[in-house]
């Protein structure tokens, strides 16, 4: 099942919660751009754009995505550098790499651009025993995702 | 003078057809409601007026068919300016799904209670859902101020056709380890729906016990899972006994 909305279109695996979001805005002059939030287990409303408030409810064998955009001005930074977008790898995954640090839990983050949308991804993931299912499903998920002009 | 009278007479024709045709169109939302356990007839009994429908099998499938029909998944809009995904099927825990609207009063009630942010009380393994049409068929506003911030609410016409959802309040209530649909209907309240799911939960714990005592029972006579005793017809049974 496909999942498409502002300039982003990917298929949700079958058991994933997906949500493709943009955040309102509290003033006129504020922009704000894309989140994709996926996750294997039942996602809160109310969740940070970096699984704030959802990572707390996950499993060892859960897995959280989080893909965020970034504004026009980080394009042609170096953090945003790598064109295309990524795949993960189980050696890319670190406690160290997660926004909150919570036992047993492993994180990665990866900056691209991608058709001059620069994005960042966070995947969280539940255990390290559980790593090699979680990086084979992520890049499945990755490999349909759509990041149009 | 009798061009006013003839005027005069059409008007009243054309009003006693209108009349008529909204006396008719009130009998047939009331006919509606009364089948979807919602009547609103003040001389009924008060137990028959507070019944809601059953949460029951689905009845349009065929013999043997399987538990209820199968659950599907819910992918709309949300209120969010937001794209949904959520699995019924093929998850650990099962879903309630509440297919409401903005429109219907009898569904005031249910966002009233789910926006009150009081214990629903259902048990832990179930995921409430509200599905309502798509946004077009709804009221955006409406919506906006009815749907709790902490409740998934889709927007899915599609969902409400999948199901095969006859009109608002409705429930189904999926599992997502079989994917299969274990009960479904409608109430006129929070509490009656609640206990008609808590009945459904505890019918299906009984069924799971009753299964459990009986492998116990095969097992201690030692009766394993393929022996032959097991596939005998009635009339085999019946020919052993014989004299």
């Amino acid at each position: 099942m496909r999942l498409s909305a502002h300039g982003l279109s990917l298929a949700v695996r079958a058991g994933w919660e997906g949500r493709v979001l943009r955040r309102a805005t509290s003033d006129e002059r504020e922009r704000t751009y894309a989140v994709v939030h996926l996750a294997t287990f039942p996602m809160p409303e109310q969740r940070g754009d970096f699984g704030q408030g959802v990572t707390e409810l996950m499993r060892s064998s859960d897995a959280f995505v989080t893909l965020f955009e970034y504004g026009p001005e980080s394009l042609g930074t170096p953090l945003f550098a790598h064109q295309g977008i990524p795949r993960v790898r189980a050696d890319m995954f670190s406690p160290t790499r997660l926004q909150r640090m919570l036992p047993g839990q492993l994180g990665c983050q990866l900056f691209f651009t991608e058709n001059d949308r620069p994005f960042c991804l966070y995947v969280v993931a539940g255990s390290r025993a559980h790593l090699p299912r979680i990086v084979r499903e992520v890049n499945l998920v990755l490999d349909g995702l759509e990041i149009l002009i | 003078m009798a061009v006013l009278v003839a005027v005069e007479t059409v008007v009243i024709v054309l009003l006693t057809v209108l009349v008529a045709g909204l006396l008719r169109s009130h009998a047939e939302i009331l006919r509606r409601l009364h089948e979807l356990g919602a009547g609103l007839d003040p001389d009924a009994p008060a137990g028959e007026r507070e019944r809601p429908v059953a949460l029951r099998p689905r009845g349009d499938l065929a013999p043997g068919a399987g538990a209820s029909g199968p659950a599907h998944d819910v992918v709309g809009v949300g209120l969010r300016d937001d794209a949904v995904h959520i699995p019924v099927v093929g998850v650990r825990h099962r879903t309630l799904l509440a297919f409401l609207s903005s429109g219907c009063l009898t569904c005031r009630g249910f966002w009233d209670t789910f926006a009150s942010g009081a214990d629903l009380g259902l048990p832990d393994d179930i995921r409430l859902v509200v599905v309502t049409k798509d946004l077009a068929e709804e009221s955006p506003s409406a919506l906006a101020e009815l749907a709790p911030a902490d409740l998934p609410v889709a927007c899915s016409s599609a969902t409400w056709a999948a199901y095969g959802v006859p009109g608002s309040p409705y429930f189904v209530l999926a599992d997502g380890a079989t994917g299969q649909v274990q009960g479904e209907g409608t109430g006129v309240s929070w509490e009656q729906v609640r206990g008609l799911v808590l009945q459904a939960t505890g019918d299906a714990a009984v069924d799971l016990r009753n299964e459990a005592r009986i492998d116990r029972e095969l097992l201690a006579s030692g009766i394993r899972p393929g022996d032959p005793s097991l596939y005998r017809t009635a009339e085999q049974i019946e020919a052993e006994h014989r004299p």
